[in-house]
């Protein structure tokens, strides 16, 4: 079990776009378990993508079991070079991210996405998730180009201009 | 090191931040918290600086009264103290209050939070719709105490939404750890 430190703003790797894991070898089944035990051991973290523990691979980790807000569950999940094949349906919701201490942020996400990667034994994964799960899909996909959720967040503003009532 | 509230308002318009932004710079201060937005058209920012030893809140306003011309805003600078208040703990809370606008919903509304002991974080108000049935619309985001009952204090705030007339919904926010 290896807890590795999970970097933090302003450290600039977090802000890199992150390289296709080349083979997935030992190396690569090693930083996928490092993934899982430092997610598991920061409170209520349920997704950490690699370039969080300082390593620029496009591989991430999450794992939604039992949060209140999932529909879509596929339990523990570590995916490797994952492309984003299909995204719908966007909505507003407040993020957080062990990277960016002491602030959250409203996020417009999709709430429908296929995605598609490589498992731990080198076969291709196609994962149909929604709600809160497509949620922490595309928060660690961002994560392996670079971006944070600052990167999205929706304007309060907007919110509220965008009311009508008639 | 000195810490100071400056508080700038002017009819909005390109250029007002960084003319105010470089007083700061010239007297070596940094800008740490800060709040800005448009207010019916209005451009309102409140800012806390920190400034090295020697620098007067004389001296900013002195400096602040250039672009204060240039832009016609209305400026203030306060010192204020440096060590940080602490706020409140708690579980962070979102009340939404909305409806026909009418005097006295924020202050009715932020009463009643105070009589329960309720923080508030942050708090905007506008005025939206139609110029002729104008709609009150305020968020407030609030630190609910620890033991805080989330069901009597939603039945207040309907009780009281109802009397004036508006509607109001208050739910939790979880800001999630992804």
């Amino acid at each position: 079990m290896t807890v590795r430190p999970v970097i933090q703003l302003p450290d600039h790797r977090l802000k890199e776009r992150a390289l296709p894991v080349p083979c997935i070898d030992e190396t690569a089944r090693q930083l996928a378990a490092d993934l899982v035990d430092t997610m598991r051991a920061s409170p209520a973290c349920i997704g950490l993508a690699a370039p969080q523990i300082g390593v620029s691979l496009r591989a991430f980790a999450i794992d939604v079991t039992g949060h209140p807000k999932a529909h879509s569950c596929h339990g523990e999940v570590v995916l490797f070079n994952p492309e984003l094949l299909l995204a719908h349906g966007p909505v507003v919701a407040r993020e957080g991210c062990v990277s960016v201490p002491h602030l959250t942020g409203d996020v417009r996400r999709a709430t429908e996405v296929v995605l598609r990667g490589l498992d731990q034994d080198d076969h291709e994964r196609i994962l149909t998730a929604d709600g809160f799960e497509a949620r922490a899909l595309l928060h660690e996909l961002d994560h392996l180009d670079g971006l944070l959720f600052l990167d999205r967040v929706a304007s309060q503003d907007a919110i509220f201009r965008r009311k009508v009532y008639r | 090191m000195a810490h100071f509230a400056v508080s700038a308002v002017g009819a909005d318009r390109p250029g007002i931040v960084a003319a105010v932004t470089a007083v700061f710079l010239e007297h070596g201060c940094n800008l740490e918290d800060s709040s800005m937005s448009i207010l019916r058209g209005h451009f309102a920012m409140m800012l806390l600086v920190n400034a090295p030893d020697g620098v007067t809140e004389e001296q900013l306003e002195a400096a602040l009264t250039d672009p204060a011309a240039r832009f016609d805003l209305v400026v203030a600078v306060r010192r204020i103290d440096d060590r940080v208040p602490t706020s409140p703990a708690g579980e962070q809370w979102n009340l939404a209050v909305y409806g026909a606008d009418r005097p006295g919903i924020v202050h009715r509304i932020t009463q009643l939070l105070a009589d329960n002991d309720i923080n508030i974080v942050d708090l905007t108000t506008h005025v939206i719709g139609e110029p002729d049935q104008p709609v009150y619309a305020m968020l407030v985001d609030l630190t609910l105490p620890p033991g805080a009952d989330a069901e009597l204090l939603t039945r207040r705030l309907t009780h009281l939404a109802d009397d004036l007339g508006v509607d109001c919904s208050l739910h939790r926010v979880e800001a999630d750890v992804l």
